[in-house]
This record gives C-alpha cells, sequence and structure tokens, in this order.
C-alpha cells in the first residue's frame, strides 16, 4: 500500500526505530471521564491511552462513542471531569488563562466542518492561525509579520490553493475549504494535530486526498496526529494506530496492521444490535 | 370549549348546535361590551373635552388649515444651516450610539457576557432603558445638564439608539454559528481575537444595515430635538409656530421631508446586491 511506504519512510526520516520501548509519549491521558452536566450521562467513562511522536493514530468507533468528546479534552475544548491529561509534559486540566492559550497554540486542530470563517478571506483564515502569537494591535488591523505571511502563501500553495488566494471561503467547495483549514492549523507550527473527523464532509474520493496530504504534510513536518474518523478502511489505510472506542470505553488500541475483523465487529458491536 | 368537544360527539346533532349557539351568544355579548367601552373613551376624550366653541364651525377649520397652504418660500435661504445641523445632529448621534452600544450588545449576549448573573441583566436593562425613554424626553435631560444647541441633541439622539442597536447586535450574537469561534479559540486566541476574528465578520451585515436604519430613523427624531432647545430644523419650527407665520412652518416641514427622503435613498444603496 502507498501509506504504508509513508509511515516506514516518516518514520525513518524522524529517526524513530518503531521499537516500543523507545517510543516517547508527547500525550498520555489516564483514566479520562467527562459528563456534560453534573447530573447527566457520563460520555467517557475512563479512558487511558498515549500518543507518541511518531503516531498517526486514528480514533475509530461508532457514533456516540465519544471520540469527539475526547479528542476536544486534549485542547479543553470541553472540560474532562477527571483523570489526567499530559501533553508535552505539563498537566493540561491544570492550567488557566493565558497558560492554556499557550499551550493551544501548539496543538493544530483540523474541524469536520473546516470551521472556516465564511466572511473573511482564505488568506485571513489561513493567517488566523497566527492568532495566538500576534498582539492585540496587530491582529486588530490584521497586519501579521512578514514571516506568517511568508509561510500562509507557501502552505496554500502546498496544499494546492495558491489560485484561490483572496477568495472568500465560503467561495470554495468543500474539499478546498478543508484544504484552508489544513493550512490553517498548520500555520501554527503545531507540535501536535488534532482532527476530529476531517473527511466525513467530503465525498469518498476527496476523503481519500485530502487524508493523504494530512499524512504527507504531518510526515514533513515531522508532527504526530490524533485522528477521529468513522471510515475503517480510510483509518486503515492512512494511520499506523487504531484506538477502538464504543459507549464511552476503549474497546481496541494497537496498531493498524494487526486489527482483525473480530476486533472491528466488538467495536461496532453496538451497531448491529 | 375543550370541555364540550366531547359532549358534542356523544349527543350528535342538538348538542352541536346548542354549542354552536351558546358560542354565538358569548361573541355577541363580547362585542357588545367592546363597543361599549369604545364608546365611553369616545364620549369622555372627544365629546366632553373638546372646545367645540373654539372651533368655530366647518369654515373656521377651513380657514386655519388655509394659512399653512401659503408656503414662505422667503425662508429657504435660512433653513440649510438648520437642514444641515439636523443632519450632523442624526449622524454623529448615530455615531455615538454605536460606540455606546458595544459594551450594552456585549453584556446582553447570553453567549458573551462576561457574567451571566451580573452583565448580562445589566445589558438587558440598558436596552430597555434606552427605548423606553422618549428622545425628547432624553433631550430635555440633556438640555437641562449641558445646556441648549447641537451637543444635547447629539447625546439625546445616541441615548436612544442604543437601546434598538444594541438589542439587533447582541440578537446577532446570540445567532452567530459557533464553529469559527471554536477555530479561533483552538488557535490559542484570547478573548478579543475570538470576538474580533470569529464573530465579528458574522455579524457585520446585521450591523451595518441596523446602523444605517437607525441613522434614517434619528434624522426624524433630529428635525423635532428644536422643540426642546436642541437645535437644528426644529428649532426653526418652533420659532415660526412662536411667530404665528403658518406659511413658515409648512417650509420646515418639507424641508424635514426632504431631509428624509434624503435619508431614505442613502439607505436603500447598501441594500443592493
Amino acid at each position: 500500500m502507498r501509506h504504508e511506504a509513508g509511515i516506514v519512510e516518516g518514520r525513518a526520516r524522524r529517526g524513530l526505530p518503531g521499537h516500543e520501548e523507545n517510543r516517547v509519549p508527547v500525550l498520555d491521558v489516564r483514566n479520562l471521564k467527562v459528563s456534560y452536566t453534573s447530573s447527566g450521562p457520563q460520555i467517557l467513562k475512563g479512558i487511558d491511552f498515549s500518543v507518541d511522536d511518531s503516531d498517526f493514530c486514528a480514533v475509530i468507533g461508532p457514533s456516540g462513542a465519544g471520540k469527539s468528546t475526547l479528542i476536544r479534552c486534549v485542547n479543553r475544548l470541553v472540560e474532562p471531569t477527571e483523570g489526567d491529561i499530559v501533553l508535552f509534559g505539563q498537566n493540561v486540566r491544570a492550567l488557566r488563562g493565558g497558560e492554556l492559550r499557550h499551550l493551544r497554540r501548539r496543538i493544530g486542530m483540523i474541524f469536520q466542518e473546516f470551521n472556516l470563517v465564511n466572511r473573511m478571506s482564505v488568506m485571513d483564515n489561513v493567517l488566523s492561525g497566527r492568532l495566538g502569537y500576534t498582539g492585540a494591535f496587530r491582529s486588530f488591523f490584521k497586519a501579521f509579520p512578514r514571516e506568517d505571511i511568508d509561510r500562509a502563501l507557501h502552505l496554500l500553495e502546498r496544499v494546492g490553493l495558491q489560485d484561490h488566494v483572496d477568495k472568500r471561503a465560503d467561495a470554495l467547495s468543500g474539499g478546498q475549504r478543508q484544504r484552508v483549514g489544513i493550512a490553517r492549523a498548520l500555520m501554527q507550527k503545531p507540535e501536535i494535530l488534532l482532527l476530529d473527523e476531517p473527511t466525513s464532509a467530503l465525498d469518498p474520493k476527496i476523503s481519500r486526498d485530502v487524508m493523504g496530504l494530512i499524512r504527507e504534510l504531518a510526515d514533513e513536518f515531522k508532527v504526530p496526529v490524533l485522528c477521529n474518523i468513522h471510515d475503517v478502511q480510510l483509518a486503515l489505510e492512512t494511520c499506523n494506530r487504531i484506538i477502538g472506542m464504543q459507549d464511552g470505553y476503549k474497546k481496541f488500541d494497537g496498531p493498524s496492521k494487526g486489527m482483525r475483523k473480530q476486533d472491528l465487529d466488538e467495536i461496532y458491536a453496538m451497531e448491529v444490535l | 370549549m375543550s370541555v364540550a368537544a366531547p359532549a358534542v360527539s356523544e349527543h350528535g346533532f342538538d348538542a352541536w348546535v346548542a354549542h354552536k349557539r351558546g358560542r354565538r351568544i358569548n361573541n355577541w355579548l363580547l362585542v357588545a361590551a367592546a363597543l361599549a367601552v369604545l364608546g365611553w373613551c369616545f364620549w369622555d376624550t372627544i365629546m366632553v373635552d373638546t372646545d367645540w366653541a373654539r372651533m368655530g364651525g366647518a369654515l373656521g377649520i377651513g380657514g386655519t388649515l388655509e394659512r399653512f397652504l401659503w408656503i414662505d418660500w422667503s425662508l429657504v435661504p435660512h433653513l440649510i444651516v438648520p437642514a444641515l445641523e439636523t443632519l450632523m445632529m442624526a449622524t454623529l448621534g448615530t455615531l455615538l450610539g454605536c460606540v455606546l452600544s458595544l459594551p450594552v450588545a456585549w453584556f446582553g449576549a447570553a453567549n458573551v457576557t462576561p457574567s451571566k448573573y451580573f452583565f448580562y441583566p445589566v445589558g438587558r436593562f440598558l436596552m430597555v432603558l434606552s427605548r423606553s425613554i422618549h428622545e425628547i424626553i432624553w433631550a430635555l435631560l440633556f438640555v437641562g445638564a449641558v445646556g441648549l444647541g447641537a451637543l444635547p441633541g447629539i447625546l439625546a439622539v445616541a441615548m436612544r439608539s442604543i437601546g434598538f442597536i444594541s438589542k439587533i447586535t447582541a440578537e446577532a450574537i446570540e445567532n452567530i454559528d459557533p464553529k469559527p469561534v471554536e477555530a479561533i479559540r483552538a488557535v490559542g486566541g484570547n478573548q478579543f481575537q475570538v470576538m474580533y476574528y470569529g464573530i465579528v465578520p458574522q455579524i457585520l451585515p446585521v450591523i451595518i444595515g441596523t446602523i444605517i436604519f437607525e441613522w434614517d430613523i434619528n434624522i426624524r427624531r433630529s428635525a423635532i430635538m428644536g422643540l426642546v432647545g436642541a437645535g437644528g430644523l426644529g428649532l426653526v419650527f418652533f420659532r415660526q409656530m412662536a411667530m404665528f407665520n403658518y406659511g413658515g412652518v409648512t417650509l420646515v416641514v418639507l424641508a424635514v421631508l426632504v431631509l428624509i427622503a434624503i435619508g431614505e435613498v442613502v439607505s436603500l444603496l447598501p441594500a443592493r446586491p
């Protein structure tokens, strides 16, 4: 498979042998529990996993399993109720205000519905990825430093949107908008990428193109990835590691190569019932 | 009625007719009561309170109205400066109102308010306060506070504008798409950046439309500010009335009409697609 070669190549470039004992966890999640209201149902019921600096890790599972909640806990768009999240050696749950913003700017995020500001140009959307590093005065006048503008233009070319720089975001097609989302996330020079169903608003062919592009860029910039995805086939093709979730519990955790049919059946058992 | 409905189905035609008759009698009683109240109002406020002797018959009424028709064109050169003053009062008042509306809208929008228990009610209260006090009352207050001239008019117009502009703005903020806001938070943007990049672009069209609409209304308001000594065309109107120069009064009314027509034309311009 095409992507298989990519993974090996990517690991080699990062100088990582891929042995279990040499793995360096970037993200370590322990006993994570989340309920949105104190009396409401528990969405995550004690999740443990870690992401290494060479991982392209997929989180799969049926709708309502808690995949989006899990990923949003990492940058605290959702507040966990219990457990520990350690990212880059920092305890995420202990951070407040400015500290949290400083952590967030090191985390790139790509969203299911792109989450672009539709009435803003493609360029301004991409540049908004730098906001965490931009002062109030500069952000008020949208006067980003030269290196940011250069980087934005470079990234837009890299994702194939060099001809759409000054268009409004809502003038683009779905696949193109997600490419803007990718460029915005990479503007941050992220040290980890969180992908929340990046392809489920796209058709199957575009989905593969977009996932392939993310894979390629993640390897190029040496960024570990944690990715929610419900297209199992695409997950197995793109990712080197799979976390299977069902109803708030982790049901599977292992390399995508070792995944068997019965593992999948177990994760998706709810849907059969 | 809800009690009678099952009875109808049990006893058939006779019960249905009796039920309908009962309702018809009820309706007639209600109409008769309403007419009686209306008749009493008419008698008490118009027949009793009016000074019929002073009116002096149909000829007298016609004669009085006729005096308004001899328009005093000689006044035209003296109207140019007050007309401009009225226009400027409306414009500056609207601008000041916009600036003052910003914090009120921020406080009064449930999804961005700094505090649901303190600032939100304060914001909502200011909206109601601004609208529940008539512009003439505001003008009287400010004439007392800062003296005669255009300034109290500007302040009055501004105060009266806050309610409408901030209410529409707050509602627009409450109706935004939360997805871009999530994205700006995820890149590490601070409160100001979230508002400026995530919210403002989404509500801008609504706000611009509202401001122009409010400006159009404020031309009308400014035109009567002079009645309480706050400058503009209203002051000329008041003087002409005091001099019993009815032709001049009509001319001032025509001048107001021209200003409002101008406002109407200008406010139509941005509506063009």
